[in-house]
């Protein structure tokens, strides 16, 4: 009997080496883009510039998210800088190919308005990360390989290769490294269309909140202009119960 | 004194509101300078504060909303621009107060944006936001899951605001004859009966944003009505009557719009419409059968708009027209009245830097204002601004005849 149960417990290893072995890139990458969220998600992201020149600027945000099945809505109030204090932006994020709805509500103008979702390498309030760096991009948008495994910073790492299928893309490609223990992601490298590196992202921090992972610390380095951008999540809540409601152009124009 | 005053009640409200419980306290300070193109004059000299009291709970809020402008040496001006208190309630919310209040989809036109009445004693010259005044009114929003029905009354009716005579922006109106103005009936009482009330429905669905609409209102500029002084000259043989003056009574009438607006995503290109139909607006007529010089003529209004990116440049062009229905030759104003605008504005990776150049276009006369800005974030929330209003073209079109008035100006602001 125990050599049985040793004999079906070699078996399993030996499946579940080979499985993960037979892991393609995509589905590594997949696993991390699905990481288990959470129903809804509040928090406040702190994003902090810093210039070649060691200058700082900070910008603030209170922002909600919350699964709806087949979308996923986001509502995003801005606290500072002072001048764009109140403007609030809302993102609904559709499974499959359909492009994301996207308003702007600023206070100035009085009016919520449709945006076009077009920009998705666009750079977030002049930071150094795109909307598409801050994990709105679609999972099919690239052609992912797996290059190899090695450990980094004490962890074993899968490393993946995602070439963008559009080939205007602003990235020729990407390098991402990706625990293999609980496929968050450890680090990440931007290549431009030159196939140069232009930037690094760094995970700084990575906490299991109400039992699920959240990066509460990352930092991008734009290593060809030398700036970079840290952003820090704090008062994070999981499952709270944000009521759909929230999802609204009544919030929008009402703030926090 | 004036100067004093203002200061006082502007330094009570902030101490009181200061001293209050998480009452949020922000705004900017500004100062905005423009020099003539053609004389070098300056035709600008404004300092400008502008404060927000806010403070939102669960049920209840208030917004406080003083404007102070300081121009030249010895001119203050304060604007409550907007003083309101909101009650949030499951499925509606009310707000009651002086407000401004927008609606529409087009950008820089206003067709079913007609609540709030206009300042234009600087032109369009003014951000969009100072370009609007507050009306004292009771909103009230209803929601119906993604849509909302939005009902407001207002019992005392503000109309546009118009340059002075002595003001740049003034165009003296050209008469046949000496006039004289009686402004004896261009008031309308604050009644019941004189209430303004606007009614929408509005939905943001994935596919699409919508808004219906309907007014009863009044109309924001005043009908002239002209009666003619016939004299007769007795040196002329035979005698013959000629128009020896008009008396121009300016008067405020009702007028009855209902329209709507969408904007929808495809792909990457946003797709706006606005339109309204306006019934029974009076017009200045030359049939010599018509009363007091004017006849009441129903038109549409409408704008029809794209935005989209080429690269990393934001583009946004809209084409409007004014049609004016069961037209007469009479009219003193065309049958329609084409317009487009144009903007470009593009950010720079940081956002330090932005570059924007807005556009009317004036299709009938071939005039136009052009405004190209650049804006420099020196620090967070202190913006550097250069710019320019230049006038162009035919000088009988709406641009073009404020061609003296072409500038280029600065606004540095600190936003707190």
């Amino acid at each position: 009997m125990k050599n049985l149960t040793a004999i079906a417990m070699a078996i399993l290893m030996i499946a579940g080496i080979s499985a993960e072995a037979q892991m393609s890139g995509r589905q590594i990458v997949e696993k991390a883009y699905n990481l288990p969220q959470g129903k809804d998600k509040t928090s406040t992201l702190t994003m902090t510039l810093t210039n070649k020149s060691g200058q700082t600027r900070v910008r603030k945000i209170k922002q909600f998210t919350k699964d709806f099945g087949n979308v996923e809505k986001k509502i995003m109030f801005f606290i500072a800088p002072a001048d764009v204090k109140n403007t609030s932006f809302m993102n609904w994020s559709y499974d499959g190919d359909k492009a994301d709805d996207q308003w702007i509500y600023l206070p100035a103008l009085k009016r919520v308005k449709r945006i076009s979702s077009d920009s998705r390498s666009d750079y977030f309030m002049g930071s150094d990360f795109t909307y598409d760096d801050l994990g709105d991009r679609k999972l099919d948008a690239d052609t992912h390989k797996l290059l190899r495994e090695e450990t980094v910073e004490g962890k074993d790492c899968y490393v993946v290769q995602s070439i963008p299928k559009d080939e205007d893309y602003m990235y020729s490609k990407t390098i991402t490294w990706i625990r293999k223990d609980n496929f968050v992601g450890v680090k990440k490298e931007f290549y431009d269309e030159d196939g140069e590196l232009l930037k690094i992202l760094h995970i700084k921090k990575v906490e299991k909140i109400s039992g699920f992972w959240v990066i509460t610390h990352s930092e991008m380095d734009n290593v060809q202009k030398n700036h970079k951008t840290e952003i820090q999540l704090s008062n994070v809540k999981i499952n709270s119960g944000v009521p759909a409601s929230k999802f609204s152009e009544r919030m929008m124009m009402r703030g926090i | 004194m004036k100067y004093r005053y203002y200061l006082t009640i502007i330094l009570i409200i902030s101490t009181l509101l200061g001293k209050a419980q998480n009452v949020d306290i922000s705004g900017f300070a500004r100062t905005y300078e423009a020099v003539g193109v053609k004389e070098g004059n300056f035709l600008m000299m404004q300092q400008t504060l502008n404060l927000n009291f806010e403070k939102r709970g669960e049920k209840v809020g208030f917004k406080a909303n003083p404007m102070l402008y300081y121009y030249g040496r010895d001119s203050l001006n304060l604007n409550m621009r907007e003083i309101y208190l909101d009650m949030y309630f499951k499925n509606f919310d009310l707000r009651l107060g002086k407000q401004q209040i927008v609606w529409g989809k087009a950008d820089g036109v206003f067709i079913t944006d007609v609540v709030s009445p206009l300042n234009l004693t600087e032109f369009l010259l003014p951000d969009f936001d100072e370009i609007r005044t507050g009306v004292t009114a009771a909103k009230l929003d209803y929601y119906i899951g993604s849509a909302s029905l939005e009902a407001i009354v207002i019992p005392q009716f503000t109309p546009t605001l118009r340059p002075s005579h002595n003001s740049i922006w003034y165009r003296q109106p050209e008469f046949p004859a000496p006039a004289t103005f009686d402004w004896s009936q261009a008031e309308v009482k604050p009644s019941l009966e004189n209430s303004e009330a606007f009614l929408k429905y509005s939905n943001m669905t994935s596919k699409v944003d919508f808004e219906l609409m309907g007014a009863y209102t009044w109309d924001d500029n005043p009908v002239m009505h002209i009666r003619k002084l016939f004299g007769v000259d007795s040196s002329a043989m035979p005698p013959h009557p000629y128009l020896k003056g008009l008396n121009i009574t300016p008067r405020y009438h009702r007028l009855f719009l209902a329209g709507g607006s969408f904007s929808t995503e495809i792909k990457g290109f946003v797709l706006r419409g606005e339109a309204a139909f306006y019934k029974g607006k009076y017009f200045q007529t030359q049939d010599p059968d018509a009363g007091d010089a004017i006849v009441q003529k129903d038109y549409l209004h409408y704008v029809a708009g794209l935005d989209f990116n080429v690269g990393k440049v934001k583009l946004s062009t809209q084409f409007i027209q004014r049609y004016i229905l069961d037209y007469d030759d009479y009219l003193r104003e065309r049958e329609m009245e084409n317009t487009a605008t144009f903007m470009a504005r593009y950010d720079t990776p940081g956002e330090t830097l932005h570059l924007e150049l807005f556009s009317y276009l004036g299709l009938d006369k071939g005039d136009a204002l052009i405004r190209p800005k650049i804006t420099y974030d020196f620090e967070d929330g202190f913006s550097l601004l250069l710019g320019a209003n230049i006038f162009a073209g035919d000088t009988e079109g709406r641009f073009g005849r404020y061609e003296d008035n072409s500038m280029i100006y600065t606004k540095i602001k600190y936003s707190f």
